[in-house]
């Protein structure tokens, strides 16, 4: 963040006397941006005082400020709670006088409950905090909109963050935010098409080679082999070879012959179970590949299984 | 009506110009046939038309006062009553209807085949209600939804069909194979298919037939190349025109090495391929 006051009084690089100085508020510096001098210190610092560890055994936080604000996504959530102990004020009976007021907005529970759900979501897709952040941000919108308010709060979930992977450019199948979600495959995507209404976006359609890298190295098939299904898919799209079905479909297809052309040959179950298509699925994706076979293969491919001898289905 | 579908692809070379110009419309409603038909013809070119054949209608009446439906259910025939549900479902042969009641006295028909057949169904629903004591008056009959379907000659580009047409068009590949395309004016939802094939729900006939005139010019546009006609209908569709000895009017349609210029009964390697006259055995 760069500074705006800029008063002649005020240090300045020696060597870049124009550039405004940049202020490091954790170490307390004014650092010139151009060549990296530190030209003013000792400005209040206003990180953390202490620091604190998850594994210290004495639990008492020294922290006299509370946790940082959740941004965008809450409201009032003020950490601040009143303690209660035993040489603390009680009345007669032994009850503290001052109650812990730790009630919350009902609206702000279930979008806390909504943000955990879609954290976990995230943790076992394995996706990092933004695409989740971002996740939770459409959620957020969702709900103050209102519109998909008879809609279980999990289902919006799991279409969040379908919606989430898709505008990072990452997306996954549905089938993959099913295996996380104990929503049903119908109903996410029917929440999908009303969140898309709602917030009036658009997604980008989803592509082959979107999946190629995940499901290739789930099948341990190495990046040779993913270049040149990737490049086969891509042929096999354009050529309009296989009109009408579903990318994922077209892409297990190409893996199938990449590896079928190649020494690491996988089964189509195998590539089945990984991109969550049927085994009839791939057969009938890679029937309507198959004929122009010599086409779809890059021109560099080096074949341990010649074009020949690849299985008809 | 089989020999419509092999004789598309001979109109499949239609310019966007004709197509557009199907704007004669007449609503041909055939007894002889089960299927209520929509014909339109084209005035310039009598050999084009494009079916829609409506294949559902949807309609719904009152019969203004409360039903026991347990009753209807033990003493009727052709019944089914869901209890979970408060349904009551019935069913006429002639013509082929299903009849939902609720025993507010609302039901709603569905199987008719054209609107006049939803109105006579539902006066015989009345009519079998009636039979069985109920103080039954046929009012608020209204059509609630027409489902039409239609065959496009070609193939469509569906990819980039719904890459255009961003705010009307729906196309996800994983939830259903084709691009949902609303109209919000006519509301009418219709699925294009890349096969072609094109259905569409509407409140009416009219707002079907409307939607269709309205999506065909933007559907032409990303008709597929003449390449893209599998060989097999080329095939079918020369061996049927060499039957009926006609010569076609468009020449693009046949396979690369389908020699035009040749007479159909000339001997050359063409006629030893598509011989089915009486000379050859395997006929």
């Amino acid at each position: 963040m760069a500074s705006t006051n800029r008063r002649p009084p005020m240090v300045c690089c020696p060597e870049h006397p124009d550039s405004p100085l940049v202020e490091d508020y954790h170490a307390g510096d004014m650092i010139c941006p151009d060549c990296g001098l530190v030209v003013g210190d000792r400005v209040v610092d206003v990180g953390t005082e202490w620091r604190t560890f998850s594994n210290e055994k004495d639990t008492k936080d020294p922290s006299r400020v509370g946790a940082a604000e959740n941004p965008l996504l809450d409201g009032s959530d003020l950490s601040t709670m009143i303690e209660t102990g035993p040489n603390l004020a009680t009345d007669e009976f032994g009850k503290p006088v001052y109650r812990n007021r730790r009630t919350m907005n009902s609206a702000d529970r279930s979008l806390l409950n909504a943000f955990r759900e879609i954290n976990q979501m995230g943790d076992r897709l394995n996706l990092p905090k933004m695409i989740a952040d971002r996740a939770s941000t459409l959620f957020k919108q969702v709900q103050e909109s209102k519109s998909l308010k008879g809609r279980s709060n999990d289902a919006v979930c799991a279409a969040c963050m379908y919606i989430a992977c898709r505008q990072e450019g990452v997306p996954r199948t549905l089938k993959e935010i099913c295996a996380v979600s104990k929503i049903s495959k119908k109903e996410i995507g029917r929440v999908f098409k009303l969140i898309l209404k709602t917030l009036e976006t658009n997604v980008e359609l989803i592509t082959t080679g979107d999946f190629m890298s995940r499901f290739c190295s789930n099948l341990g098939l190495s990046t040779r082999i993913q270049k040149a299904a990737t490049h086969i898919a891509r042929k096999a799209v354009d050529m309009y070879l296989v009109p009408g079905r579903s990318p994922i479909s077209v892409a297990a297809a190409a893996i199938y012959m990449a590896s079928q052309a190649s020494n690491e040959k996988k089964t189509q179950k195998e590539i089945g179970d990984v991109a969550g298509v049927a085994e009839v699925t791939i057969r009938q994706a890679y029937k309507l590949m198959y004929p122009k076979a010599l086409d779809l293969f890059p021109k560099d491919f080096k074949f341990d299984t010649p074009i020949e001898q690849l299985p008809t289905q | 009506m089989s020999g419509e579908t092999i004789l598309a692809p001979l109109v499949a070379p239609l310019s966007v110009g004709v197509i557009g110009e199907i704007s004669g419309t007449s609503v041909a409603e055939s007894e002889d046939t089960q299927e209520g038909t929509i014909s339109q013809e084209d005035p310039g070119d009598t050999n084009e038309s494009l079916d829609i054949f409506i294949n559902n209608v949807v309609s719904s009446f009152s019969v203004r006062c409360h039903l026991n439906l347990k009753k209807i259910a033990m003493e009727g025939c052709h019944v089914e009553y869901k209890r979970e549900t408060g349904m009551l479902n019935m069913k006429i042969r002639n013509p082929l209807t299903t009849a939902s009641i609720w025993s507010s006295g609302k039901i709603t028909v569905t199987g008719a085949r054209s609107e006049i057949d939803a109105k006579v169904a539902a006066r015989k629903f009345a009519r079998i209600l009636q039979k069985f004591g109920f103080n039954v008056r046929f009012s608020n009959f209204r059509i609630v939804n027409v489902l039409g379907t239609c065959s496009l000659p070609f193939t469509v580009k569906i990819v980039e069909f719904s890459g255009k047409y961003r705010e009307n068009a729906s196309y996800e590949p994983e939830l259903h194979p084709g691009v949902t395309y609303k109209l919000k004016s006519l509301k009418a939802t219709l699925k294009i298919f890349s096969t072609g094939s094109i259905t569409v729900t509407a409140p009416s006939v009219n707002n079907v037939k409307e939607a269709i005139d309205h999506v065909i010019p933007l559907v032409a546009e990303f008709k597929a190349g003449e390449g893209d006609i599998s060989r097999k209908i080329l095939l079918k569709e020369a061996r049927l025109l060499k039957e009926k000895k006609i010569r076609p009017r468009t020449i693009v349609c046949y396979p690369d090495d389908f020699d035009s210029d040749d007479e159909f009964d000339s001997d050359d390697e063409l006629s030893d391929e598509f011989s089915y006259d009486d000379d050859s055995d395997d006929f």
